[in-house]
């Protein structure tokens, strides 16, 4: 079963890549907004951070596309100084990790500048941020840090979890949003395609429903929603369990009354995060459940992320570090059925085996 | 004889440009009797708590801020730190929205959500100012880079004290700015500690050396009370930036009060008073006493009124804790 174009748009009036979502956006940002320029190391290069950009350099020229010293902080902090002067800037980072780098500048100076100077100074800006998985990518090229970000006022955080998604948020961020956003990119979804609509299905600057349904909710977050969708696909198929998918897409505002009323619905929840569990996303989605009616769920959650160790590289580990399709299936039925389902989960160990169009280096 | 008017006149020898450096020595020096006036309020206040949270004081420093902002274009911009009362009073914010922002209180220029670390004036061109060292030295290179595409002729200045030139991102922001041609002056308050450090202890590096082996041309001014002095280094600056490079100014200065707080701190022993009445012993705001005494009713009046408007200003709540958020 391929990945992305598993469950295509029933509206969908073509194919589009995610990469090929991106670079669109990003094209079309440069023509739309001539005040939007992009920096990042490597923006201008041949790969074009994994072709989200290429080919912009020679469109609009040097001033507006360009690459950047190693200056992750500088960077972003020039950013800032742009954006308070009216100009809107677009920045990226290959590997979310190296965000870690201007942590200062998002954190301490980005997130508080609206508040802080009571509505004086604004900086809108895109932080484009990429988390790589699979192929060996080790403890510093894996991390997925959007329940860090989401943490602090200030900040808008999204994860677009498919080529609409883009093409619906990031003509609604760009030069429009008020303050910084961080947009979380995940490499595995990268060269999937995905069928998209220019019409329908407009996925909102917060949570929607993926797939309705009615026996168990999944919440999923990044490549997890495809992941969650995949399973959700074969529980229906094998076992006739009913899963509704939703889509958090926005990390820092969510639509938590969404989310309640779908687990009102099936009083059966499972969390399918891309990072991990403690302190995060998965934490936050019971508080949000707990603080609104703790009789909501018939029985404890189940949670789908990351080890809770810093991610390996050999394959073996890391193929068991992450939540596999059949640790998803199992989620699904044993939420729905118990434990002991019976029922026969999908052979597909390594969960990136389905990702087959991804090969490193990156 | 008035200490600044001897590096006017050496420059600009004759009687009429005696009379200018006159004028302009007047306008320099009320702005700069005005920040050491409001500053000396701010002490006197303090004791009272009507002003809850940390003040940095920049007496003593007062001639950099005066001399650089006259030196600049009312549309070039500012990037400051949270010792900066003194930029902002000298690029022209309001005084009534400083001290109602000191007070916390809704008439302030942020609505009391800033306090003295964060003073900004927008309006006037001083783009913020941050708590956090270093900090706001790439802003004023990204407004620049930003001004250059447009084909602007406005500048930035990026206004750090000497212990962030320590910070990595002041060696990024350097970096840039030269391979760019960012039209940026970063200008540099050396008063030589960092809250309690010494320099020699902290650096092993010349700033202006340092700048240079970046490609940066960069100037040391010693004479760093002299507000003459500062403005005419600021201008020679100033017009180099303008012409389409970054240059780094350096100005040699003396905190006369402690880092944070309204007190002195030479009874802690990490420095003696010796250094800081070599700098009192040429400060005009100290020598000078007939402008002092001429200029001082008119000032005090000004400041009177500013605080009488933060004393009625109401304080900010529930309607105002969440707003501005994003």
């Amino acid at each position: 079963m391929s990945i992305a174009t598993a469950k295509p748009l029933p509206q969908s009036s073509r194919v589009l890549s995610y990469a090929g979502a991106l670079l669109e956006t990003m094209d079309a940002a440069l023509a739309d907004h001539s005040n939007t320029f992009i920096m990042g190391q490597g923006v201008d290069d041949f790969k074009g951070i994994f072709g989200s950009t290429t080919g912009l350099a020679e469109k609009y020229g040097a001033q507006r596309v360009f690459d950047v010293p190693l200056m992750e902080e500088g960077m972003t902090g020039i950013a800032i100084g742009a954006a308070l002067v009216g100009d809107y800037p677009i920045t990226t980072h290959i590997r979310a990790d190296f965000s870690f780098l201007a942590m200062n500048q998002i954190i301490n100076l980005a997130a508080k500048y609206s508040y802080m100077f009571g509505g004086l100074m604004r900086c809108p800006m895109l932080i484009r941020i990429v988390v790589g998985r699979s192929w060996g990518q080790g403890a510093q090229h894996s991390q997925s840090p959007q329940a860090t970000f989401a943490h602090y006022p200030g900040l808008t955080v999204v994860m677009p979890s498919s080529s609409q998604a883009i093409l619906a948020m990031y003509p609604a961020i760009i030069n429009r949003h008020p303050g910084p956003v961080i947009s979380i990119e995940h490499r595995l979804l990268y060269n999937l395609d995905f069928g998209v609509s220019e019409t329908a299905h407009r996925v909102p600057l917060t949570s929607y429903v993926a797939r309705r349904g009615n026996d168990v909710t999944v919440v999923a977050t990044s490549v997890m929603v495809l992941e969650a969708l995949r399973a959700a696909q074969y529980v229906q198929e094998k076992a006739g369990v009913s899963a509704e998918v939703i889509d958090l897409n926005s990390i820092s505002h969510p639509d938590w009354d969404l989310v309640a009323s779908s687990v009102r619905k099936t009083g059966r929840l499972v969390i399918a995060d891309t990072s991990w569990l403690e302190y995060g996303v998965a934490a936050e989605v019971c508080r949000q459940l707990m603080i609104r009616d703790p009789r909501l769920l018939s029985q404890p959650p189940s949670m789908l992320g990351m080890a809770p160790a810093p991610c390996p590289t050999a394959k073996s580990l890391e193929d068991i570090y992450y939540p596999s399709q059949h640790e998803t299936v199992d989620a699904i039925l044993t939420q729905a059925k118990g434990p002991r389902h019976g029922i026969d989960l999908p052979v597909e160990r390594s969960m990136t085996e389905g990702y087959k169009r991804f090969r490193g280096p990156f | 004889m008035r200490p600044s008017l001897a590096v006017g006149s050496q420059a600009n020898p004759g009687s009429v440009s005696l009379l200018k450096d006159e004028a302009i020595y007047r306008r320099l020096f009320r702005t700069a009797l005005l920040i050491r006036l409001v500053e000396e309020r701010v002490i006197e206040l303090y004791p009272s708590d009507k002003i809850q949270s940390p003040v940095h004081l920049s007496i003593g420093q007062e001639a950099v801020a005066v001399g650089a902002c006259d030196a600049l274009r009312p549309d070039d911009l500012v990037f400051a730190t949270y010792r900066s009362h003194g930029f902002y009073i000298a690029k022209g914010g309001r005084l009534d929205a400083m001290f109602a922002e000191l007070y916390g209180r809704k008439g302030g220029v942020s609505g009391g959500k800033a306090g003295s670390m964060h003073l900004a004036a927008p309006e006037v061109g001083l783009m913020g100012s941050s708590a956090v060292v270093a900090s706001t030295i790439p802003h004023a290179v990204g407004a620049a880079l930003s001004f250059k595409r447009r084909g602007s002729t406005r500048i930035t200045v990026a206004v750090f004290g000497d212990g962030a030139t320590e910070e990595g991102v002041y060696h990024e922001s350097l970096n840039f700015a030269a391979l760019m041609k960012v039209p940026v002056l970063f200008l540099c308050e050396d008063n030589g500690l960092a809250v309690h450090s010494h320099r020699p202890v902290r650096q092993a590096y010349r700033l202006t050396e340092h700048a240079a082996a970046l490609g940066i041309a960069g100037r040391r001014v010693e004479a760093g009370w002299d507000m003459l002095a500062v403005r005419e280094a600021t201008l020679d600056a100033a017009a180099r930036v303008r012409a389409g490079e970054p240059f780094v100014l350096e100005i040699a200065t003396s905190r006369y009060k402690e880092h944070v707080g309204v007190g002195e701190d030479f009874h802690f022993n990490y420095r003696t008073s010796d250094s800081v009445d070599a700098w009192k012993r040429r400060d005009p705001l100290i020598l000078d006493k007939k402008l002092v005494a001429e200029l001082r009713p008119e000032l005090e009046r000004e400041i009177a009124a500013a605080v009488a408007f933060a004393e009625a200003s109401p304080a900010p709540g529930h309607a105002e804790l969440l707003t501005d958020v994003i």
